[in-house]
């Protein structure tokens, strides 16, 4: 029995790896993931920056955590829209295989592509502005369960049965954007109202910016240990919502 | 969907026939898994495709309406991802995409991205994922909608010698001419519902009284199609290209008809044939729906008429 079991889920993994692997291949270098993944949180970053008197080093968990949001949950509501205008998302629904496997496949290519990406500023950081890595297991912690969180976040928005990455981006920066202000990205959480600190513990995006900071060697202000229950709590959350969304969908059809 | 209910035979191309909007490709939508079905049951070789929705699609092969290849792969990755979808092993996804690749005249082509192949190649392709897995029934949505008459020649030919090797074939088509080449039995579906599911000969056989008189004459006048119309025990009359076809249950009288006709108007017959029952025949009766071919050769009469209406006017 256990080997049937084991061999049912190498079969998933496999299958979600594969589906993952065909998206990097075939969806990458799309413009709209260009667009929102890397353009956006950059271009964000530097408007915020430019003229600001800040040191460059204590910018970088800025510009990781918003490539991390941006890039990570970008990947799924661009390949997503554009596989059902194609017909190619049937494809998966058809292969015998469950819709877990194939969203878990759609999310490991958001969190390749924002982990991947966001690596680019810690690399900068450290080579050329004097940035620090104080805490490995922060860091690791950060990538890790930010770019599965916003990757599944964009999952979850990629079941508005839209056919066109514009579809699904208009509503996710709905979220996306408001997110930013309340997270501690431009303003510390310790200079905000006490009302502003209860709300902004539950943006996701607080405790990347927190997480991020903190493997830097900056100070936090809810603590490492928060962060990473908050981030995997909202992983398992949107991964949770998101499958049940895309049922809906089909039952709706 | 409304309460249908249908069996099809192992190793028999089954054809679900009906105008757009019948409910067809929701019937596959939900059979293959796209969909979820509101209520009742359906099973693929024994296996229930919601409680064992994974041993079914096991199964199956699906050929959509549109041909969904990845156009950024190549021909040998489209098939090789789909081996990998199956959790085919290596060595035997390579073996099984190469075989399909051959038998589908797409080897040499192996390595080419599927963007610049023509639509008839990408169906192939589409045929051939859908045959990765050795599945068991073909689910065949529209194979030849939109193709050039070549390329639907050589899918029609692929399917029969596909069915001639055991394998099942459920395909939906609004072409009836297709339906009553290809299919072991036909259900004719309309608004949702089965009206009828027979072979396709005993439908024909079911509107034994209705004949038709094929006539084509050297030359047309706009004002014929009024004029054959208005022929004693013609019920309709349909233009097809270059010929009419004179819808009657008594094919001799509209023979002795055409005859007075063509002699008074001194025009000279080409071509007259009396016709059995067809399954368009059998299709109208039942959906009160003429086909694709006849409402576009009668608008066209209808276009070469309001001119001349217009203009004694």
């Amino acid at each position: 029995m256990s080997n049937v079991h084991s061999s049912h889920y190498g079969r998933e993994i496999r299958v979600a790896w594969a589906i993952a692997v065909k998206d990097m291949r075939t969806y990458y270098t799309k413009p709209p993931s260009l667009m929102f993944g890397i353009l956006f949180p950059f271009s964000l970053f530097l408007s915020f920056s430019i003229g600001r008197n800040m040191p460059l080093a204590t910018q970088i968990p800025i510009l990781i955590s918003q490539t991390l949001f941006f890039a990570s949950s970008s990947i799924g509501p661009v390949v997503i829209p554009m596989e059902r205008a194609n017909q190619t998302f049937d494809r998966f629904l058809t292969s015998p295989v469950s819709l877990f496997s194939i969203l878990l496949g759609k999310t490991l290519a958001g969190i390749i592509y924002g982990a991947g990406i966001s690596v680019i500023p810690v690399l900068v950081g450290i080579a050329f502005l004097g940035s620090q890595i104080v805490s490995i297991g922060a860091m690791i912690a950060c990538f890790a369960l930010s770019s599965l969180a916003f990757s599944a976040l964009g999952i979850m928005f990629a079941s508005i049965p839209g056919q066109t990455p514009g579809q699904v981006m208009m509503p996710l920066n709905f979220v996306r954007i408001p997110l930013l202000f309340i997270s501690g990205v431009f303003t510390p959480i310790g200079e905000l109202p006490t009302w502003m600190q209860a709300v902004s513990m539950l943006s996701p995006l607080t405790h990347t910016v927190e997480l991020a900071r903190y493997a830097t060697g900056g100070e936090t202000f809810f603590g490492p240990v928060l962060n990473i229950a908050i981030l995997t709590a909202y992983a398992a959350a949107f991964l949770f919502m998101g499958i049940r969304f895309h049922i809906m969908n089909q039952r709706k059809e | 969907m409304d309460h249908i209910n249908f069996e099809v035979k192992k190793g028999e191309v089954f054809g679900f026939l009906g105008p757009n909007g019948a409910g067809k490709t929701t019937t596959i939508r939900m059979l293959t898994g796209i969909s979820i079905p509101t209520e009742g049951t359906a099973t693929i070789m024994g296996y229930d495709i919601e409680s064992q929705s994974v041993e079914a699609k096991e199964q199956m092969g699906i050929v959509p309406d549109v041909s969904n290849v990845y156009n950024e792969l190549s021909a040998w990755d489209n098939l090789i991802f789909t081996g990998k979808l199956y959790d085919m092993p290596k060595a035997y996804r390579e073996k099984r995409a190469e075989e399909l690749l051959r038998m589908f005249g797409l080897l040499e082509r192996y390595k080419e991205k599927v963007q610049g192949f023509s639509r008839g190649m990408k169906r192939r392709i589409c045929i051939a994922m859908a045959l990765m897995n050795r599945s068991h029934i073909l689910f065949l949505d529209e194979p030849t909608s939109g193709l050039d008459v070549q390329s639907v020649l050589v899918i029609r030919d692929l399917i029969h010698r596909l069915n001639q090797q055991g394998l099942t074939v459920f395909l939906t088509t609004h072409n009836i001419e297709e339906a009553s080449q290809m299919c072991d039995h036909v259900a004719i579906i309309n608004h949702g519902k089965i009206a009828v599911i027979d072979t396709p000969e005993k439908l024909k056989r079911t509107v034994e009284n209705i004949q038709s008189v094929e006539v084509a004459f050297e030359t047309v006048s706009p004002n014929m199609l009024k004029e054959l119309k208005e022929f004693p025990n013609v019920s309709n009359v349909v233009k097809e290209g270059d010929k009419f076809k004179l819808i009657t249950n008594d094919s001799t009288s509209v023979l002795t008809s055409t005859w007075n006709y063509a002699q008074k108007n001194n025009l000279r017959l080409i071509t007259v044939n009396t016709l059995g029952p067809s399954l368009e025949d059998v299709f109208v009766k039942l959906t009160g729906i003429r086909s694709a071919t006849e409402e576009e050769g009668n608008d066209r009469i209808k276009a070469q008429e309001t001119p001349r209406r217009i203009a004694k006017q």
